[in-house]
């Protein structure tokens, strides 16, 4: 069964809004080893074993670090080149799995928060706004947001003030970070054979 | 709504308010810079970002491009001013920046819209740009510029725009200039197409006078501003000032640091007259220098 998802509560502060969301964000982020690639993030999709990550990240065998601190074997169920995403499977069913929100409602300019296995260190937080949406109606194209990036945060979580994941980071580009929006995720999703996921 | 979600909202709302009023302005190869619908028919970009005088055009918000006309520029503030005929679409909500204060949240719109945020870093009173024009309020911020964000709108939370942004008037620093400034500016420069401001031609470096020099002066003075550049052919080299020359006073006015010579000079008209009182050699001596005109910044 799914682990609940405490909302952020009302009379939550800034301050305390924001560390509740970083809170959240990092319990359901995962780091990811593959082969020689190097370590990047993965953010837990469901809470039976599905993750999602870049596909630039997952390679098989890929290690999969949870925040409880256990490490498990990762089987990659389908990766996309042209959209940069992966699904991974790890044999768990109690996951904290994120909220995920929808990225066509995005406003240029709110906030978003970023959470990654930056540079080495676990679970860093980074915090900024939107800074440029894809053009409407185009099904494809990257969120840009105001914020820092470093490399290891490749596959994790960009969420919106309320804590749901609203893209997945996979590069920077003159000093953006950009995500993968969570439309697209889902699509990608849609494409993963069935009976690659008929074990969870 | 926790504070964190209305602090969203009000950004993303701060954006929706100026956006319409955001264009890009196509006036340099490749990347186009920002411009700001100021008053109807008037937009306001950075001087530096506009490197044609001529075949300029805008592109509003709803992607419609429309010829604009240089009304003037003024590399001073790095500042100039544009005439749209077709202006139909929103003017900015411009804003007051004396309600600024350090450690504000501020965002800076490009076209697009895109958006970069972050804080008033430092504020404080009147100032000089290196090119002599003087600036109501230095204001100082902890935002990124990105490529093309030039001549856009500097926004606060309620989404006014309290100025206009620009990289080209420091190499170092995030700078703005405030929204009184560009209003000032932008109506002298629709009115007389420049902002001259009166020019010496001279570099001027502070130093402690003897006390048998400040003693020969008809008013003493500590601090003489030695010339240790000149322009051969500019105002002071024509009139007869020369290198290693002390200048203390203009119409006898004492001149302690070089911002005394800019606000001396800066505000007089192009041409006037203007009268220094130079230590040569230990004497006093008085030479009349015509003002001329700061030489416009070259564009490449």
């Amino acid at each position: 069964m799914a682990m609940p998802i405490d909302a952020v509560p009302a009379e939550a502060t800034l301050a305390s809004g924001l560390a509740a969301i970083a809170e959240r964000l990092i319990r359901s982020t995962v780091q990811i080893h593959a082969g020689k690639v190097g370590a990047g993030s993965g953010v837990i999709w469901q809470a039976d074993g599905l993750i999602v990550t870049n596909a630039h990240v997952a390679r098989e065998p890929a290690r999969v670090a949870l925040p409880d601190g256990r490490a498990m074997k990762g089987r990659v169920l389908a990766w996309d080149r042209a959209s940069d995403l992966a699904a991974i499977a790890v044999d768990a069913h109690d996951l904290p799995a994120v909220v995920v929100g929808d990225s066509g409602a995005l406003r240029v300019g709110e906030l978003v928060v970023a959470v990654g296995h930056a540079l080495g260190l676990p679970a860093a937080i980074t915090a900024g706004v939107i800074h440029a949406l894809p053009p409407r109606g185009r099904q494809t194209g990257l969120i840009r947001a105001d914020l820092k990036l470093a490399p290891g945060n490749s596959g994790g979580p960009l969420a919106d003030a309320e804590g749901r994941v609203i893209g997945i980071n996979t590069m920077i580009a003159d000093g953006l970070g950009c995500a993968v929006p969570s439309r697209m995720v889902r699509r990608f999703l849609a494409s993963v054979p069935s009976e690659a996921s008929s074990n969870r | 709504m926790n504070t964190l979600l209305s602090l969203s909202n009000g950004l993303a709302a701060a954006v929706e308010a100026v956006a319409p009023s955001v264009v890009a302005v196509n006036a340099r190869p490749r990347l186009p810079s920002t411009g700001i619908h100021w008053r109807p028919g008037i937009v306001v970009t950075a001087d530096h970002t506009v490197r044609a005088d001529e075949d300029i055009t805008i592109t509003r918000s709803d992607g419609h491009t429309t010829p604009a006309t240089l009304a003037g520029r003024d590399p001073g503030t790095d500042l100039a001013v544009l005439r749209v005929s077709d202006a139909d679409f929103p003017t900015a909500p411009v804003g007051d920046p004396g309600t600024l204060h350090v450690g504000h949240l501020v965002l800076a719109v490009g076209y697009g819209p895109r958006v970069s945020w972050g804080v008033v870093s430092a504020l404080s009173g009147r100032w000089r740009t290196g090119r002599g024009a003087e600036v109501d309020q230095l204001l100082r911020l902890d935002v990124t510029l990105y490529p093309g964000f030039s001549g856009g709108p500097l926004v606060d939370a309620e989404g006014r725009v309290v100025g206009v942004n620009s990289s080209g008037l420091s190499r170092q620093l995030e700078l703005a200039i405030p929204a009184t400034t560009v209003s000032r500016i932008a109506d002298e420069l629709l009115e007389k197409g420049r902002v001259a401001r009166g020019f010496l031609g001279v570099g001027l470096h502070a130093v402690p006078l003897p006390e048998a020099w400040s003693r020969a002066l008809p008013t003493p003075a500590e601090i003489g501003l030695m010339v240790v550049s000149l322009q051969p052919d500019g105002p002071a080299g024509s009139a007869g000032v020369m290198l290693g020359d002390v200048l203390v006073a203009i119409d006898g006015v004492a001149v302690p640091s070089s911002d005394d010579v800019q606000r001396a000079v800066g505000a007089r008209p192009v041409g006037s007259p203007v009268t220094a009182t130079i230590l040569r050699g230990g004497s006093p001596k008085e030479i009349r220098i015509t003002l001329g005109e700061r030489p416009a910044r070259r564009r490449h």
